[in-house]
């Protein structure tokens, strides 16, 4: 049976590089058509933070020697302006005229495959691993584990979401590699990287910030593994009967305690690279109003939510009508929204900290003032690595014909009612609505399969 | 005795300030053109002619629409008599169709009425009304004021039915004064005894001249047989020969335009009042009505969206021929036109040390000019450093 196993995975190899090969094919086919296909100028795909075309604006205020938030086009990063702005500008023969940024939302989009791959890698052996320790190796035979990590990556890869974020000419793929990153980082214990990778994406857009807590948690703890008691209680067992080996009991030990010291680590790389950041960003904003003027212009526009224009979010709706007078009042309770629901998730969920991530992206990406697709390209393929413990969740074909009768029935609900006039903004916004309707069942569910998942590994943990 | 003396000298001198200070004391702002035509009917297609001949030549001289105010009581281009659907011509060559790619008519039909008339010249509108339909000059702007129609003895025929007269108008002209609503008024009337119109008028600041004296008639030009009607009047085929000629940016004054008209061919005396108005007719060029020749002042520096702590201000050189009063109102430095210059324009009096250091630091990077590539290597040291550290930590 093993031999078998191991047979069925070693052909599944070249079968997932074969998809990923042709995933970046087919990207590359779509960068060749005209225009982008359109899909830069489509709400759901670009936002006033991430589109591409007001970073080309920012570049080009640049270098008439303007600050490139003059004028309230690009409301970015100055780093992404020094890095993608020259590529906006280049233009190599006979080729599509943004072939080279396209260029880098692919490659951006592949490395971002490759670190799911390798989180997912890291998330499945651990599970395995933890799943011996307690006496549960028989799962193995009973059902098979599939290798999440293969199929997370060829979600994010062949997410339609995903293909359109990355042909769609924004800054969407960068964001999502650095996310991923940090996770990354934190699930193999680099504390660096994962400092890196969490302060570059919360230097991008705001809010992977909250993404902290699953990563020190998965810094101190390690990657997923079921409740800590069911340690505890397999130690009492243990305790009895001398059957296990040594290692194991050493196994059992190192995962009784939270160890602070990636956790320390972590806090002074974290310090060291929002240090770097800050004195980049100010060089760079010297003439231009210093690091207040980006402050303001940057996360001072994505909190206080100063660009209304249609999007597949709630928010612009709501504060086209909300009055002056309870302006502050509504956006910090949008705002505190999603703080609220960290702490108790971060309790419940504290032993699966990729989960969390998960479930903080999903919220976020619900939540922000400017969503797009792409974020929920990402939080898809986050979900996807779970894709054994949640076998087994509810409503999943709901969903996804949710997911499906959304995403075509929104832009032809906006172009109703912007470019035909006969429909009128409740119509785009009530497909909005359904968005987050899906998103919050979506979260819901997958959290209690999980919480059932973990329940289920705790009775057979006592059966034994 | 003494304090009724105060109390007159007091009123004297506040008239006269109001009285010198009305026309000299605001900067030229812009140009604004108010063309009336009041007759409906078909027959009446040459007053249309008139007012969009008009219309057409102020908006190559510079005018833009959101400037004029064109007032329209009949739609000749699409009367069911007129055999050129869509087309209105001032000439029997039909050389030019006056109603081409964008007329822009502000009130139309029913709408041009004494009371909406007025209503535009004084600014009461209510407050439905929207901004293309309002005369939003300013103190300093200057107003053409076109009106053609049928006329008589102090009044002015709108729509066959009522009628504006010139103590109406001179009354009107007023509260645009009192209102501040223009610096330099010229107003321009075709209808038989238009001299009379402006009769009345009193306000500093005003040009009037009409067509035609009392007990005169204004007289077609000439009758275009295709169309079946008159197609032009006398006195506005003669402004506009006179302003074919002319170009935006041609030197033609005032006093050549008024003293073109000849009575002979006009067939009336084309009668222009020059009491209420300060400047001589010779030294005002035709563009200060017709046209709009912005002034413009040329600084040394690119416009920069935040000044800051910026220690190049620009100089800004003045135009010439300007009072010392019109100082106020031009920028002294470019720092005032940016929100967000209050908050970092303080003089470091109290400040400590520390900041005189980031101050002075700050001076040193922003004259040091290649910063720029340093953002681009520190980003580059940075993934090395990354790279690095997490193979030192792996």
């Amino acid at each position: 049976m093993k031999e078998e196993k191991q047979q069925n995975i070693s052909t599944k190899k070249p079968r997932f590089w074969r998809w990923t090969v042709a995933s970046i094919i087919f990207r590359l086919i779509l960068i060749y058509f005209p225009k982008n296909l359109n899909l830069a100028t489509r709400p759901e795909v670009s936002t006033p933070v991430t589109s591409l075309r007001r970073l080309a604006e920012g570049y080009w205020l640049t270098q008439s020697l303007m600050s490139p938030y003059a004028g309230s086009m690009y409301h970015g990063s100055p780093l992404l302006l020094s890095v993608l702005g020259p590529l906006t500008m280049k233009k190599i023969e006979e080729q599509p005229f943004h072939l080279l940024c396209s260029l880098v939302s692919v490659i951006a989009d592949f490395i971002c495959a490759m670190l799911i791959r390798a989180t997912g890698l890291k998330l499945r052996m651990t599970y395995c691993e933890r799943l011996k320790l307690l006496g549960l190796g028989k799962l193995f035979e009973v059902s098979e584990i599939l290798p999440s990590e293969d199929i997370a990556a060829l979600v994010y890869l062949w997410n339609p979401f995903t293909i359109v974020t990355c042909v769609g000419f924004n800054t969407t793929p960068v964001e999502n590699l650095f996310i991923i990153l940090s996770l990354y980082g934190a699930c193999i214990r680099v504390a660096p990287l994962a400092a890196f990778g969490w302060v570059i994406a919360s230097h991008l857009s705001l809010y992977p910030a909250i993404l902290i807590i699953p990563v020190i948690l998965l810094l101190g703890n390690g990657p997923d593994a079921t409740p800590r008691k069911l340690f505890l209680m397999c130690k009492k067992d243990e305790d009895d009967s001398s059957s296990k080996g040594r290692v194991e009991q050493n196994g059992l030990k190192e995962l009784k305690s939270f160890s602070w010291k990636p956790v320390v680590l972590f806090f002074v790389w974290a310090f060291i690279w929002t240090l770097y950041v800050l004195v980049l960003c100010g060089i760079f904003m010297r003439n231009y109003g210093g690091l207040s003027e980006m402050f303001r212009r940057t996360y001072g526009f994505i909190l206080t939510v100063k660009d209304l224009s249609p999007n597949i979010g709630v928010l612009w709706y709501f504060f086209a009508e909300v009055f002056e007078f309870f302006r502050n009042f509504f956006l910090i309770v949008f705002h505190v929204n999603i703080l609220f629901m960290i702490l108790p998730l971060a309790i419940r969920l504290k032993h699966r900290p990729c989960f969390l991530a998960f479930v903080y992206m999903a919220i976020c990406s619900m939540l922000k003032p400017y969503p797009s697709v792409g974020d929920s390209a990402l939080y898809l393929a986050l979900l996807a690595l779970f894709f054994n413990e949640l076998a087994e969740m509810q409503f999943s074909f709901f969903l996804f014909c949710g997911y499906v009768g959304v995403s075509l029935l929104s832009p032809v609900m906006h172009n109703l009612w912007i470019w035909r006039g006969t429909g009128n903004a409740n119509f785009y916004f009530a497909t909005g609505m359904a968005y987050a309707c899906f998103q919050i069942v979506l979260v819901v569910e997958s959290v209690s399969a999980m919480l059932n998942h973990d329940r289920k590994i705790r009775k057979l943990v006592a059966a034994t | 005795m003494k304090s009724t003396f105060l109390l007159c000298f007091l009123l004297l001198s506040t008239y006269l300030c109001n009285g010198i200070a009305s026309t000299s004391s605001a900067m030229h702002t812009n140009n604004w053109a108010v063309l009336v035509c009041t007759s409906r009917f078909w027959f009446n297609y040459r007053h249309m002619a008139n007012t969009l001949s008009l219309y057409r030549t102020v908006k190559r001289l510079g005018i833009p629409d959101e400037r004029i105010i064109l007032m329209l009581a009949d739609d000749m281009a699409c009367n069911s008599r007129n055999k050129y659907p869509a087309q209105v011509f001032n000439n029997e060559n039909h050389r030019l169709n006056l109603y081409g790619d964008n007329v822009e008519v502000d009130y139309r039909g029913y709408e041009v009425t004494v009371e909406n008339f007025l209503r535009v010249l004084t600014g009461r509108h209510e407050t439905a009304v929207p901004r293309s339909k309002r005369l939003l000059s300013d103190e300093g702007s200057h107003i053409l004021l076109y009106m053609t129609g049928h006329g008589g003895d102090e009044f002015l025929k709108f729509q066959d039915s009522e009628e504006l007269q010139s103590h109406d108008l001179a009354d009107a002209v007023k509260q645009m004064k009192e209102k501040r609503r223009f610096k330099e008024l010229l107003i321009m009337v075709d209808t038989c005894q238009a001299a009379t119109l402006f009769s009345q008028l009193q306000s500093p600041g005003v040009l009037a001249i009409g067509s035609s004296m009392k007990g005169e008639n204004s007289y077609s030009h000439h009758l275009d047989a295709d169309v079946g009607v008159s197609v032009i009047d006398r006195f506005t085929f003669y402004t506009l020969a006179f302003f074919e000629r002319v170009n935006m940016y041609a030197n033609a004054s005032l006093g050549s335009l008024f003293s073109s008209y000849n009575p002979n061919m006009l067939m009336s005396t084309a009668y222009y009042r020059t009491d209420l108005y300060p400047r001589q007719l010779e030294e005002v060029p035709v563009t200060n009505f017709f046209g709009s020749v912005m002034e413009t002042i040329h600084t040394d520096s690119a416009y920069k969206a935040f000044t800051g702590k910026d220690s190049t201000k620009s100089t800004l050189k003045m135009p010439l021929g300007k009072s010392s009063q019109d100082i106020r109102r031009t920028l002294a430095s470019s720092d005032v036109q940016c929100p967000t210059s209050d908050s970092n324009v303080e003089d470091p009096q109290d400040s400590c040390p520390s900041t005189h250091f980031w101050n002075s630091v700050d001076e040193k990077m922003r004259k040091v000019k290649g910063l720029d590539t340093w953002v681009n290597s520190g980003l580059l040291l940075m993934f090395l450093l990354v790279a690095f550290s997490s193979w030192l930590s792996f």
